[in-house]
């Protein structure tokens, strides 16, 4: 009966594992590869170039560009979406009225597509006529036509912001969660013993809320590298490469230069910094786990 | 009741992926797979009823395939990368199809094109410049463009103006009379970089000529030469005085041309498909919109013009070589497809059998001053490989954004477009 078992899973198992070595590990093996190669993308003929791609890599200044705008929307990534969604979670859960009907509000981004996303606020930062610009001259009284997307000072963290507000859902719905493993009692004999709201928030909810918050900022940073697609539409890493991150400068060099052997090495890089992300959010997963159980 | 037993299961297994791979080619049959970028405001509606004239006439079958005109430089790579290119598609003529041909992705087409007699059917001088490649013949030039200044009629008479300019002078005096009368004189929207190439193009051919110009895209001179300079430096002085709509790399090109035809700015620098665009609007060409060839800068320099050739081509690895040459062939041939097709589309046939009287009036003249025209141009990201067109048309958005950074964008684009050349 079990080695009966066994086939079952074997089989039912083989499905997805052929799936996901076709559409992941192949690529994923086929990137390696080609990172070693000078492939241009269309000629079947290319010539291994050993580590040259690798060693491109430390004199490209748009590389640079691209690590350090990837690092701050990872920062970005780690306080505003997480910020956000643990004081929306706060007042949800303090049971104002009207509570549900705000969380499927803020809930409702998540559940768009990020091309849908990214056109939003595409409008909303349009110079002439968008939302922000338009608030801005009602409350200035003067005009005011700033083109956020299209100045290299403001485009990326324009779409930052636009990715945090869609971000910002999820984060909310997992520190709720988190929020209902709190027991009732604890807060209350706080509450008892003179803690103020803000004290009992500080000293003892955001404690006990840290499995939930490992989870949430492990999901905001790994979310946050691939943020492509947001990016693609918002800016395409543009003006002039300002906002680009590093998968974003991976697809240019890749699909608009033709050099998809650098291309591969800069995907290699950036699956690289993401394999070292997930291994820390597993070691710190790890360590939550052995302190709260 | 069905059982499935271990070996019934294995089995299973076993030949899913077969029918799975095998289901493709089982659809396939006689069809021709073309994929192109007429879509949208290229075309979508007008370029597959030619297609539909096409299966009507000959019997096949065209599975369609459009993708959207910036998606579609991408897209074409990754079929291209993973040997599922179409049959036939849509390509520009220069750089970008040579690219593709020392890449060994076409298939040449000198045995249909000598077979069908192209050569009595497309105008000698696009067949020279546009279809051949490496001493072979590899594309049919399905129509052409011509970038000029399209400007809002109303607009121009509003400010007084009666005459169109044919020097710089009088470029820049119109320019200043605009403004005078509180129009901003030019709009431009860069936001995808490329509408910009066509100032860079015009402003370097008509100062440093077309032989220096072929130099700078085959990487022999320099992005900081003194000609290179030069002709950026009248690009800045525009800027500076304030005759660009500002934000330009906020607009699309169509944005730009909205502003025009809405008279909130007076004309634009765009290839003629805008023509194709405004009609679709509603503007009457001629009465609402007309245009005047950019003007000329320095003395004894031959007279030149910009544009795109928009051609078809057949892929080396596609499965019904056949069928994709009746296509080339027909859409080229067709005096009725290119009539049709170019008139609606707001652009010019290389068939000698259009009767010209097809185009509107202004199309009519634009058709008329390529043909006295002495160079016909490919614009910028054609005329230069892709990996150097990439640095050029970064360096005109950032232009756009800060023009008094000129010397160090030149200096930044000479050093990159170095390095693109030995890539």
């Amino acid at each position: 009966m079990e080695r009966e078992n066994r086939f079952w899973r074997v089989i039912l198992l083989a499905l997805p594992l052929a799936v996901f070595a076709a559409f992941v590990i192949w690529p994923l093996a086929d990137s390696f590869h080609y990172s070693f190669t000078n492939w241009n993308g269309f000629n079947p003929d290319f010539d291994y170039v050993g580590f040259d791609n690798f060693l491109k890599i430390h004199s490209d200044k748009l590389f640079l560009n691209a690590a350090i705008n990837t690092a701050l929307w990872i920062v970005a990534a780690i306080v505003v979406p997480t910020g956000l969604g643990l004081g929306l979670a706060l007042l949800i859960d303090s049971r104002i009225p009207g509570g549900s009907v705000f969380k499927s509000i803020f809930y409702l981004p998540i559940c768009l597509s990020a091309v849908v996303v990214g056109q939003i606020w595409v409008w909303i930062y349009q110079p002439d006529w968008g939302l922000l610009n338009t608030v801005v001259e009602a409350v200035s009284g003067e005009s005011f036509n700033y083109a956020w997307l299209a100045k290299p000072d403001s485009a990326l963290w324009s779409v930052i912001l636009a990715w945090s507000w869609q971000q910002t859902g999820l984060s909310m719905v997992i520190f709720l969660a988190g929020l209902t493993t709190i027991p009732e009692e604890l807060l209350e004999v706080c509450e008892i013993e003179g803690a103020r709201a803000l004290q009992r928030i500080r000293l003892v909810v955001i404690p006990l809320l840290t499995p939930a918050t490992v989870v949430v900022i492990a999901l905001n940073v790994i979310n946050s590298l691939k943020g492509f697609d947001i990016l693609y539409t918002m800016t395409g890493g543009g003006p002039f490469n300002s906002s680009d991150t590093l998968a974003m400068h991976m697809y240019n060099e890749s699909f608009k230069k033709y050099l998809m052997g650098y291309g591969s090495a800069i995907s290699v890089v950036l699956f690289l910094i993401a394999l070292t992300i997930v291994r820390l959010y597993f070691r710190q997963l790890r360590k939550v786990d052995e302190l709260h159980g | 009741m069905i059982t499935l037993n271990r070996r019934g299961a294995l089995a299973a297994l076993a030949v899913a992926p077969a029918l799975l791979l095998g289901a493709p080619a089982f659809a396939q049959g006689g069809d021709v797979t073309l994929t192109h970028y007429f879509t949208g405001e290229f075309g979508l509606k007008l370029f597959n009823e030619q297609v539909a004239k096409f299966e009507a006439d000959t019997g096949h079958t065209i599975k369609n395939s459009p993708i959207g005109h910036e998606d579609f430089k991408t897209d074409i790579l990754v079929r291209a990368a993973g040997d599922s290119l179409p049959d036939v598609f849509s390509y520009w003529a220069g750089a970008r199809t040579q690219f593709v041909v020392d890449a060994g992705s076409l298939h040449p087409i000198d045995d249909m094109w000598a077979r069908d007699g192209l050569d009595s059917v497309v105008a000698k001088s696009v067949a020279d410049s546009a279809t051949m490649y490496n001493g072979k013949r590899y594309l049919v030039p399905f129509n052409y463009h011509y970038a000029g200044m399209f400007y809002n009629t109303q607009v121009l008479a509003d400010a007084g103006v009666s005459e169109m300019p044919t020097d710089w002078d009088g470029f820049m005096a119109l320019c200043e009379t605009l403004k005078a009368a509180g129009v901003t004189p030019i709009a431009l929207g860069s936001k995808y970089r490329w509408p910009a190439q066509f100032w860079f193009d015009y402003l370097l051919l008509n100062t440093a000529g077309p032989d220096y110009r072929a130099a700078l895209m085959d990487g022999s001179a320099a992005y900081d030469d003194a000609e290179v300079k030069a002709a950026m430096a009248m690009w800045r002085e525009l800027a500076d005085k304030g005759y660009f709509a500002p934000n330009a790399n906020a607009d699309t090109w169509t944005d730009a041309s909205d502003k025009v035809a809405r008279g909130d700015a007076a004309m634009t620098l765009m290839g003629t498909w805008i023509t194709g665009y405004w009609n679709g609007l509603g503007l009457e060409p001629g009465k609402d919109y007309d245009f005047f060839p950019f003007p000329s800068i320095a003395d004894g320099l031959p007279g030149s013009v910009v544009g795109p050739v928009d051609g078809l081509v057949v892929s080396n690895d596609g499965e019904n070589r056949a069928g994709a040459e009746a296509f080339l062939s027909y859409m080229m041939s067709s005096a009725d497809v290119q009539a049709s097709w170019t008139s609606g589309y707001g652009a010019l046939s290389a068939n000698v059998n259009v009767d010209p009287a097809n185009y509107n009036e202004v199309m009519q003249r634009v058709s008329t001053v390529v043909a006295g025209a002495d160079v016909f141009a490919f614009n910028y990201d054609l005329a230069t490989p892709p990996p150097v067109a990439e640095v050029g048309l970064s360096m005109f958005s950032r232009f756009m954004d800060d023009p008094s950074q000129v010397d160090d964008i030149l200096a930044q684009a000479a050093a990159d477009a170095a390095q693109a050349f030995t890539e």
